[in-house]
């Protein structure tokens, strides 16, 4: 009687173990397509998703057939009291064209109205993070700046030769995406000036950028930039570049607002000759404002 | 008291081998999606959609990376995964339901209603699509188009692009099917 009992129990327990092996295989298709969708596609979420972070470059480059129509903007007020201006009293504004002659390289080209300066730009992405962090995980883009001084200099011996009204902006732009939410970049730059207004200046630079974006909602990012240069001009006094403030990526247009110390726009003259400090006293803080509206001259869909 | 107990296991046991009926799957379905407004035409496509059919139950589901859509602007395709349809946390849509009146025997062609759940953005929602079903010598083809509806997925767009965005999508799909060997 007692091994009969025992037989049913066993017997019993086979058929539990039977019923759930059946409703497992009778149980979701959804469950076989997720064993089959091994790899996933080849799209990379954005580190960041402008090619700026607020006043520098970042890793990202727009890619083939895109061309990029930027107007940079600076507004500070002067030191004096009572100011006639309406709003600032000074405004620089930098307009810019980029265009992605390939998916890893951009050519750039962009003028200042204070400062008169005229630069072009060929940005390069050697390295695009992978997808999970597996394998490569940082993006590497190269950046190369060259800029020409158009303005008149206040002594005649200085600016007449070519080289003397040039710079060279070499950059190493590193980033990794930490979290969805957060990335970070460092970028080693090298600077060469052919002026140097005075004898003691040197010309070669080395300065690195520390730069970090944080999404504040689903279009909504928190930037913040910072250039330590090693060794500062010493014939003035100047400061390092510090630039907070807010990204909003709408559709085809992409706007920066920010608070800054740097009144130049172009690499090695805010890096180099940004002579506040980044304070509310007149004339340090600017606030910055740039606008890109984005135009794809290529049809994802249609040329593949 | 043991006889019963092996008859038991013993239907059980051949409602298991039932079970496992044919199957048929597709690894390269297309979907494509169409939102027209007065201000802009967003279409997307996917040809990475997986797709399989249990043909003795009239079951199917469907799965797609959400990353895989292709848009006309390379920059769309950022904003779609980043901004609206955040694919890092939600990287696929599904849907799983049942062919209403399927006949596996029917050869040719036959439009049958399916019901199901699409999940889309975490979301989980109840369809009726209108489909057609072909079965040529080749094998199965279901294709077919519905529209939904973009607030029922809750998906944050900003006041100033509704006028960019249709309240209605419309998506197309097709399927075309091989069998599936487990």
């Amino acid at each position: 009687m007692n091994t009969g009992l025992m037989t049913i129990r066993i017997i019993l327990l086979f058929a539990i173990a039977l019923t759930t092996a059946q409703s497992l295989c009778a149980q979701d298709l959804l469950g076989i397509l997720e064993e089959e969708q091994q790899n996933g596609s080849s799209f990379v979420p954005p580190t960041f998703k402008l090619t700026r972070i607020a006043i520098g470059h970042s890793t990202e480059v727009r890619g083939k057939g895109i061309l990029e129509v930027s107007a940079f903007n600076r507004f500070w007020n002067l030191p004096s009291d009572r100011s006639q201006s309406f709003i600032a009293d000074r405004t620089s504004s930098r307009l810019a064209l980029e265009y992605g002659i390939s998916d890893r390289l951009t050519f750039g080209v962009g003028a200042t109205s204070f400062d008169g300066l005229f630069d072009t730009h060929l940005k390069y992405r050697v390295i695009q993070r992978d997808k999970n962090g597996k394998g490569r995980p940082f993006s590497l883009t190269l950046f190369q700046n060259f800029r020409y001084n158009s303005s008149a200099f206040a002594s005649s011996d200085l600016g007449r030769n070519f080289s003397d009204r040039t710079a060279f902006t070499s950059q190493i732009l590193l980033s990794k995406k930490i979290s969805k939410d957060f990335s970070f970049q460092i970028s080693p730059t090298y600077i060469h000036r052919g002026e140097s207004v005075f004898e003691n200046d040197p010309n070669n630079f080395f300065s690195i950028g520390f730069a970090a974006r944080y999404r504040l909602g689903s279009h909504f990012s928190l930037a913040s930039e910072y250039y330590h240069t090693l060794n500062p001009v010493e014939s003035i006094e100047t400061f390092n570049p510090f630039a907070i403030g807010v990204n909003w990526e709408l559709g085809d247009i992409m706007l920066q607002f920010m608070l800054t110390n740097a009144q130049s726009i172009v690499e090695d003259a805010f890096i180099l000759n940004t002579r506040n400090n980044f304070n509310f006293r007149n004339p340090n803080l600017n606030f910055g404002f740039n606008a890109t509206y984005v135009i794809h001259f290529k049809n994802r869909l249609k040329d593949k | 008291m043991m006889r019963v107990v092996l008859i038991l296991l013993f239907t059980m046991a051949s409602t298991l081998s039932i079970d496992n009926g044919e199957k048929i799957i597709a690894r390269q379905g297309k979907v494509s999606f169409f939102s027209h407004t007065s201000v802009e035409d967003i279409k997307a496509e996917n040809n990475q959609v997986f797709s399989i059919v249990d043909l003795e139950k009239g079951k199917v589901a469907v799965s797609m990376l959400m990353n895989a859509f292709i848009f006309e602007k390379a920059l769309m395709r950022e904003h779609f995964n980043e901004s609206y349809i955040e694919s890092d946390i939600y990287p696929k849509a599904t849907f799983e339901g049942e062919i209403i009146g399927f006949d596996s025997a029917i050869k040719g062609e036959q439009t049958r209603i399916i019901k199901g759940i699409f999940t889309m953005h975490g979301v989980p929602k109840e369809l009726e699509i209108k489909t057609r079903i072909e079965n040529n010598v080749s094998g199965y083809v279901i294709s077919g188009e519905f529209s939904t509806d973009v607030k029922d997925y809750d998906i944050n767009i900003p006041p100033l692009l509704a006028g960019n965005i249709a309240k209605s999508i419309t998506i197309n799909f097709r399927f075309e099917y091989r069998p599936y060997d487990d």
